[in-house]
C-alpha cells in the first residue's frame, strides 16, 4: 500500500558524467521497498513545474529509515534536483508498482544494467545473493566515470559466495572500463557461455535504454530464459489512475505505473 | 497511515448542485481520479462532496497513443482519449465499490454518437435500478478535445448540444450535469443550449486545446500532436468561463480548471460555481482534494463564513 510521505534530503553528491546520488529519510517507504518498486517524487523548489518524477528506488538502509536515488540528469527536473541541498524537503509517493519478480526456484540469474538502469537492479542483485543464487551481473555505460555503480556490485559479488564470477562483466562505447562496445555483446557470450557449459540461466533482468532491453528480451527468448524488463513511461499520477503511462502488451494496454514498471519481457508488444 | 478525512468545522458546507446533495462542495474532475480506488489509500472518498469517474463509453474505448502526456509551464497537457473498458465494468465493479465506501457517485459519460450517450445512461440506469450501483448525478461530457467523433466536436456547436442533452434528459430522471468546453467563442451560447434542453447544471470547463513542441528533435511531445491544457495555467480562464455562465444561465455551475488550494476553490464559488472539482491536483498531491476542502473551512473560519453557499456568486463588481 503506497504512501505519500515526507522525504529530507540528507545527501546529494555528483558521482560524474551527470549522474547523481541523493540521499532521502523516508522510513516507511524504505522498509516496505521491494526491488524494482519506484518512488513518485514533488521535487522542492520547482512549483511551476507540477508533476512528480518517477525514480527507482537504488538502496536503502532501514534501521536508518533512508533511501537511495541514482539519478541522471536529462531536464529540468533532474537539473533542479542537483541543486537540493540537505534540507530540503520533497514528498515521494512509494513504495509504487510490481518490482521484478524471480522464480522461488531461481538459481542462476543474469542481470543487465545499461546506464543508470543499473540502479533498479541492485536491490534485486542484493536479494538474490543473499538467497544463495549464482547472480552474473552485466554492466555498460558511455563511459568508465559512469560505471558509477560498479564499486557497489564489486562488493556485492565479492563478498558471495554461490556465484560463479566474483564481479560485474562490463564494457563501455568507449572502451575505458572492460570491453568496448555495447551491453548486447557481453549478453550474447554470457548467454553462449552458459549454454557451453550446459549451466543455464533460469532467470533475466534488464533495465536500460529501450533499445537495449528490447535487444536482451530477443537474445534471451532464443535462449529460452524467462526474461523481465522494467519499462519508462511518461507518468502523472503514479498510483493507476490517469492512465497516462499505459504500454501495449500482448494483455492489451497496461499501466507502467501499477501493472508495471517491471513486465515479462515476451509480454510486452515493442513499439 | 490511513486515508485523510477533512477536519471537522462549524461550517455548513452542504451544498445542492441541480438536485444532487452534497456535503460538501468538492468533488473530482473526471478522468483524473479513475473511480475513487487508487485514491483510497490516501483520502477518505466518502468525505468528498461526490467521486465524478472517468469519462465512459457504451463498449470500451482504446485511447490514443503514447505519449500521452506533457508537462508545460504550471499544467500539463494530455491526449489520453477517453480510454475505458466500458460501463458494464462500471456498473458492476466501480460503482459498487464506491457505494460500498458510502461515496456518492457522478458518472461522467461520453459517446461517439446521440445513441451512445443515451445507451450508456440507459445501462447505468438499469444498474441504479437494481441498487446494486447507485448514481447520483450525470454529467454528460460534450467537450473532449481528444476524440475524433463526439466529444469536442458536439459540445461547440448550440444544435447539438441541445439534440444530446434532450436526448440523455429523456433517458433519465437524476440530475443532468452538462460539461462544457472552453474552446468555442461564447461559451454562454452553449450553456444556454444545455440549460434549455433540460439540464439541471453545467460543469466547466474542460480542457484547453494545445500542443507542446521538442525543438531539438523538431517533433512533438504528444503522440496525437495535440492534446488537452489543465493545471494551475488554465485557472484564470476556467474563472473567466464560471463568471461569464453565472450571469448568462439560471442553471448551478460544477467550476473546475487548476484548482490547487481552498482559496482557488473559494474564487470559483465567488465567480459563480455551487460545486468545485479538483483533477490535476490530485497528479501533485494525492490528497488535493481533501486539502481543497481543509482550506474552504479554514477561508469560511478566518472570513466568518457560517455556510459556504454565502459565497456563491459573491463577487463584488
Ligand atoms: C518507473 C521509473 C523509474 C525510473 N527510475 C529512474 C532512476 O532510478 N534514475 C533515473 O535517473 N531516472 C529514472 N527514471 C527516469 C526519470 O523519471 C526521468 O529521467 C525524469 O522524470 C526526467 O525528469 P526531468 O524533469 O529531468 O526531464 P524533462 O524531460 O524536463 O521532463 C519533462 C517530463 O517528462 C517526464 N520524463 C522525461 N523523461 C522521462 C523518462 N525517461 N521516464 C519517465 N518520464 C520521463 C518527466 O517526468 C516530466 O514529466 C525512471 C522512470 C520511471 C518511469
Ligand atoms: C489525465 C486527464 C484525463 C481527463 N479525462 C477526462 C474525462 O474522461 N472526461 C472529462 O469530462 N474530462 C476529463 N478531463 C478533464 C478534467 O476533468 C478537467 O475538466 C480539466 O482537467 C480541468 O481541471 P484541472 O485543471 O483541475 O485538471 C481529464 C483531464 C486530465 C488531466
Ligand atoms: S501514471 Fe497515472 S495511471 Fe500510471
Amino acid at each position: 500500500m503506497p504512501v505519500n510521505e515526507k522525504a529530507p534530503v540528507l545527501l546529494n553528491m555528483e558521482l560524474g558524467c551527470g549522474l547523481w546520488l541523493m540521499t532521502l529519510r523516508s522510513p516507511i517507504i524504505a522498509r516496505a521497498v521491494e526491488p524494482g518498486q519506484f518512488v513518485h517524487m514533488l521535487i522542492s523548489g520547482m512549483p511551476d513545474h507540477i508533476l512528480r518524477r518517477p525514480f527507482s528506488v537504488y538502496a536503502v538502509d532501514v534501521d536508518k529509515g533512508l533511501l537511495e536515488i541514482l539519478y541522471q540528469v536529462v531536464g529540468v527536473g533532474t537539473d533542479h534536483m542537483t541543486t537540493l541541498a540537505q534540507g530540503a524537503e520533497c514528498e515521494l509517493i512509494g513504495p509504487i508498482g510490481r518490482g521484478w519478480q524471480p522464480f522461488e526456484d531461481t538459481s542462476r540469474a543474469l542481470l543487465v544494467g545499461g546506464g543508470v538502469g543499473a540502479a533498479p537492479l541492485f536491490m534485486l542483485a542484493e536479494r538474490l545473493v543473499a538467497a544463495g543464487v549464482d547472480v552474473d551481473v552485466v554492466l555498460g555505460a558511455r563511459t568508465r566515470a559512469a560505471l558509477s555503480t560498479l564499486d557497489h556490485y564489486k562488493m556485492l559479488l565479492a563478498g558471495a559466495e554461490g556465484c560463479t564470477r566474483d564481479k560485474p562483466r562490463t564494457i563501455t562505447d568507449d572502451g575505458s572500463s572492460g570491453r568496448k562496445g555495447l551491453c548486447t555483446v557481453l549478453v550474447e557470450e554470457a548467454l553462449a557461455e552458459a549454454a557451453e557449459k550446459e549451466a543455464p540461466y533460469d532467470y533475466a533482468a534488464v533495465c536500460g535504454p529501450e533499445p537495449l532491453m528490447r535487444a536482451v528480451a530477443s537474445l534471451t527468448a532464443t535462449a529460452d530464459v524467462p526474461c523481465e524488463v522494467s519499462l519508462e513511461k511518461r507518468m502523472a499520477c503514479g498510483v493507476g489512475a490517469c492512465l497516462s503511462c499505459v504500454v501495449e502488451t500482448i494483455h492489451g494496454k497496461r499501466r507502467a505505473c501499477v501493472d508495471g514498471p517491471v513486465f515479462m519481457a515476451d509480454e510486452v508488444v515493442w513499439a | 497511515m490511513s486515508a485523510l478525512a477533512p477536519k471537522k468545522t462549524k461550517v455548513k458546507l452542504a451544498v445542492d448542485l441541480g438536485g444532487l446533495p452534497m456535503h460538501n462542495p468538492v468533488t473530482t474532475a473526471s478522468g483524473t481520479f479513475a473511480a475513487g480506488k487508487e485514491y483510497a489509500d490516501f483520502v477518505d472518498v466518502a468525505a468528498l462532496g461526490a467521486v465524478t469517474t472517468k469519462g465512459v463509453s457504451l463498449n470500451g474505448w482504446e485511447g490514443n497513443a503514447s505519449p500521452r502526456i506533457a508537462e508545460t509551464p504550471s499544467g500539463m497537457l494530455n491526449s489520453i482519449g477517453l480510454q475505458n473498458p466500458g460501463v458494464q465494468h462500471l456498473v458492476d465493479r466501480e460503482l459498487p465499490w464506491l457505494a460500498a465506501q458510502g461515496a456518492q457517485a457522478i458518472v461522467n459519460v461520453s459517446g461517439h454518437s446521440f445513441e451512445e450517450y443515451v445507451a450508456v445512461i440507459e445501462a447505468l440506469e438499469a444498474g441504479a435500478a437494481a441498487g446494486t450501483a447507485p448514481v447520483g448525478a450525470y454529467e454528460i461530457n460534450v467537450s473532449c478535445p481528444n476524440v475524433d467523433a463526439g466529444g469536442m466536436t458536439m459540445g461547440c456547436h448550440g444544435p447539438s448540444v441541445e439534440k444530446v442533452v434532450s436526448a440523455c434528459r429523456a433517458a433519465t430522471e437524476r440530475p443532468l450535469i452538462v460539461k462544457l468546453t472552453p474552446n468555442v467563442t461564447d461559451i454562454t451560447e452553449i450553456a444556454r443550449a444545455a440549460e434549455s434542453a433540460g439540464a439541471d447544471a453545467i460543469s466547466l470547463i474542460n480542457t484547453l486545446l494545445g500542443m507542446a513542441i521538442d525543438a531539438r528533435r523538431r517533433r512533438p511531445l504528444l503522440a496525437r500532436v495535440v492534446g488537452g491544457l489543465s493545471g494551475p495555467a488554465v485557472k484564470p480562464v476556467a474563472l473567466r468561463c464560471v463568471w461569464e455562465c453565472h450571469n448568462a444561465v439560471k442553471l448551478p455551475l460544477l467550476g473546475m480548471g487548476g484548482i490547487v488550494t481552498g482559496t482557488d476553490a473559494v474564487e470559483f464559488m465567488l465567480a459563480g460555481a455551487t460545486a468545485v472539482a479538483v483533477g490535476t491536483a490530485n497528479f501533485m498531491d494525492p490528497c488535493a482534494t481533501v486539502h481543497v476542502i481543509d482550506g474552504i473551512i479554514d477561508y469560511c473560519e478566518e472570513q466568518r463564513v457560517s455556510d459556504v453557499n454565502d459565497l456563491i456568486g459573491a463577487l463584488k463588481c
